[in-house]
This record gives structure tokens, C-alpha cells and sequence, in this order.
């Protein structure tokens, strides 16, 4: 009765320890196949789905505003998911919008690193020094990654309920100790960890229908009642919170939308400079 | 006639038990209230209730020790923990020490009732939920 999200330093192999943990405990499998589904229903490409995953927004890239687009989709797609009990759930970045779910055990798995190493000097065709330095300036883009979208640093074990080696146990090991782990009562589903999953997915619909207008929003949901908040110049306020709250309530769930404002001085001082 | 699901409810705030004692009467609870946490322990030390609900912030004696006296003296009794300052080390704590459910405030008599009926279930007692009607 709870959910297991994994994050890994090495996308095959945390791939394959969360396809391992699935079968083992008989849970049902949450990973990337989800993104056509996403992709069908909200008229997405795919590829741009799998982009917003995996590469850190740039000047010659996504849009770091499109980005944040398509990962909310995602979000809210992987959510929706989640809603049931017994899942394992990879490549879709939950570990990082599950948090504060108590039911979700979050699994960090780091790959062996020699073979990691060898693997990436493989594919690239580089020798070993300047793949470990392309290894690094990946990590660290990932973390950027996470900063920017999630505000938490991907690589940090304070994220987790458990970091596991691979270059230190072996994979049949590792899927063993994840399996003890999320049988421990403090990992059960209950109702207050239900009603977090569900104010999340509130949460995340809601954004969906505002972040293309709004792209600056933050909301947060409970039991049905909305709270956003968003910038706005002093002229604008009333309009923008006018629209806030009539996007917001077209979402199924939505009993009641609280809309925030934030001065936004820096927009102000502009106009006042005109 | 079915034998009454016997409840211990603890809140340091009077309303509560007000608000729940009628609430759960209605599927069939005898509930006994209780403000002052000493005066549930001495209670609990001498009967079994079959479920307990109980507050976490109280003064003095707070809900986990509660639970974990409910779990020593009475393996079987269902626990289950409400409380207006949840999150989620807290919710873990109280499923590790063994809490049957974890309510954060507020809620909807509906809620509780739902939880109850639950354990209740797990205990092989029937609790007409339908009774309450709905929302009620």
C-alpha cells in the first residue's frame, strides 16, 4: 500500500532497478510509456515531453516557460497515476512533487561508478578522463535542472528516504532492500498522506489551465479550495485576479479560488519609467 | 441487537468531542470524551476501548504517548490520530508506533466516520455508515 519513486544518477540503470522492484512486489510500473499518453491527450509532442525531462533550459534550447509547461503536464498525468496504491514510479521526475506524500518512499540509486564511466567513454568514444568530466558537467546540469523547476537539488540524499550503491550491493540486493523498506508501517497510505496526494493533483491541474497565461503563478490546493498567487502591476490587479479565479474554477474540484497578489515592482518601475 | 463499538475520544478542545460524540453515535459508537489526556490514561488503563481517537498536541501528556500506553495495554484497540499540526514525520511516526490512521484538521464528521468504519471493519464489527446519513 504505498508508492515507491526512484531517481537515479544513470537513467538505464535506476530503469532497470524500478523495473526489477516492480516485479518483485507485484506493483504496477509508472515510467516514460506514460508520456504518449500525456502526449494523446493534451495534443503534445512527445519528444518536447521527454526534452523537458531531461535537458536544463538554454538559450539555443526549450524555453525554460515551455518547460515548466510540459513538466506540469507531466506532473499532473503522473499524479493521476499515483492516485493508486502499489506503484513504482521512474523517469518522471516524482520524486520531486511527491514530497510531503508520507505513503511515497523516495529511492535514490546510484550506478557503479567504473561502469558508468565505461559505459558513457563507450558510447561517446571518449577516453576516460574527459568522460568523467562530461559525467560531472551532467550531474551538474541536472541539478540545475531540479533547482530551477522543483527548488530542490536532485543529487542531494537529504531528498530521500534511501540512497542505494550499485557499485556497493548488487542490483538483486538493492530491489530486496527497497522492497523491506516500503513494507514498513511509516511507508502505508493513510488518510492524511491521501489527502496530500490529492491536493497535489488539484494543485497541479489547476496549473496546468493557468501557468500558459500566467507563468509566474503559484498554487497550492486543499480539499478542494485554491490558493494562487501571482504578480501583478497595481493597474492590473483586479483583471488579473478576475481571471485567476475564473480559469481556476473551471477545474473539476475546485470549490473555492483564493488569488493572492504579488506588486510586481519591477514591472512597475518599467511602466513608471516610460 | 449488535454489540455497541466501544470509542475513547481524546481533545483538549472541547468542541471536538461535542461536535464528534453525536457524530459517531449515529453508526452505532458508544463514545466516551475525554479533554484531559491523565484522565483518558487512567480510563484506558482500566478498559478496553475498542477504538481510541486522539489528539496530538495536548499539553502535558501529548497523543503519541498516548498511543504507544494504547498499544502496550491494549495490542488489539484500533488507534487513530487527528491533529491540526500535521505533516508528514509526524504521520510516519504515528504509522511506525502503530496508528491505524492519521486525520489532519480540520475534517469532516464524514471523515472520521469513514475511518472508524474501517477499523471498525478490521475488528469484525459492522458500523451502519449509512445511518449517519450523508454529511451529516
Amino acid at each position: 500500500m504505498s508508492l515507491i519513486a526512484i531517481s537515479s544518477d544513470s537513467y538505464a540503470s535506476g530503469l532497470d532497478i524500478a523495473r526489477r522492484t516492480a516485479a518483485a512486489l507485484g506493483y504496477g510500473l509508472v515510467d516514460r510509456e506514460l508520456l504518449a499518453s500525456v502526449a494523446a491527450e493534451r495534443g503534445l509532442p512527445q519528444e518536447q515531453l521527454v526534452q523537458a525531462l531531461e535537458e536544463t533550459p538554454s538559450f539555443f534550447g526549450m524555453r525554460g516557460r515551455r518547460q515548466q509547461e510540459l513538466l506540469v503536464h507531466i506532473q499532473a498525468a503522473c499524479l493521476e497515476k499515483l492516485r493508486e496504491d502499489n506503484q513504482v514510479c521512474y523517469g518522471l521526475g516524482a520524486h520531486l512533487y511527491l514530497v510531503g506524500v508520507s505513503h511515497a518512499l523516495r529511492v535514490r540509486v546510484l550506478a557503479d561508478p567504473k561502469e558508468r564511466l565505461a559505459e558513457t567513454a563507450a558510447q561517446r568514444g571518449l577516453p576516460p578522463e574527459r568522460a568523467a568530466k562530461l559525467l560531472e558537467r551532467q550531474e551538474q546540469e541536472r541539478r540545475r535542472w531540479s533547482q530551477q523547476f522543483f527548488q530542490a537539488d536532485e543529487g542531494d540524499p537529504a531528498q530521500y528516504d534511501m540512497v542505494l550503491s550499485l557499485g556497493n550491493l548488487e542490483a538483486d540486493k538493492a530491489v530486496e532492500l527497497i522492497g523491506d523498506a516500503a513494507g514498513y508501517r511509516k511507508f502505508q497510505a493513510m488518510t492524511y498522506s491521501r489527502k496530500c496526494l490529492q491536493d497535489k493533483i488539484l494543485a497541479a491541474r489547476v496549473l496546468e489551465k493557468l501557468l500558459p497565461q500566467f507563468p509566474d503563478i503559484r498554487v497550492q490546493a486543499s480539499d478542494g479550495t485554491v490558493v494562487a498567487q501571482v504578480q501583478s502591476l497595481k493597474r492590473d490587479q483586479r483583471k488579473k485576479q478576475e481571471a485567476v479565479r475564473e480559469l481556476a474554477s473551471q477545474v473539476p474540484g475546485v470549490n473555492y479560488v483564493e488569488v493572492h497578489v504579488i506588486r510586481d515592482y519591477f514591472g512597475q518601475a518599467a511602466q513608471s519609467g516610460r | 441487537m449488535p454489540e455497541p463499538l466501544e470509542v475513547l475520544l481524546l481533545d483538549d478542545e472541547p468542541i471536538v468531542g461535542r461536535r464528534l460524540k453525536p457524530a459517531l453515535a449515529k453508526i452505532g459508537c458508544e463514545v466516551e470524551v475525554f479533554e484531559n489526556p491523565e484522565k483518558a490514561l487512567a480510563r484506558l488503563q482500566q478498559k478496553e476501548f475498542k477504538i481510541v481517537v486522539t489528539d496530538i498536541r495536548m499539553d502535558d501528556i501529548d497523543g503519541m504517548q498516548v498511543l504507544e500506553f494504547v498499544r502496550q495495554r491494549w495490542p488489539q484497540s484500533k488507534v487513530i490520530m487527528i491533529t491540526g499540526y500535521a505533516m508528514m514525520s509526524l504521520a510516519r511516526e504515528a504509522m511506525e508506533k502503530g496508528a491505524f490512521d492519521f486525520i489532519a484538521k480540520p475534517f469532516k464528521p464524514d471523515d472520521l466516520r469513514r475511518v472508524i468504519a474501517k477499523a471498525a471493519d478490521a475488528l469484525g464489527y459492522h458500523l451502519d455508515f449509512a445511518a449517519a446519513g450523508e454529511g451529516a
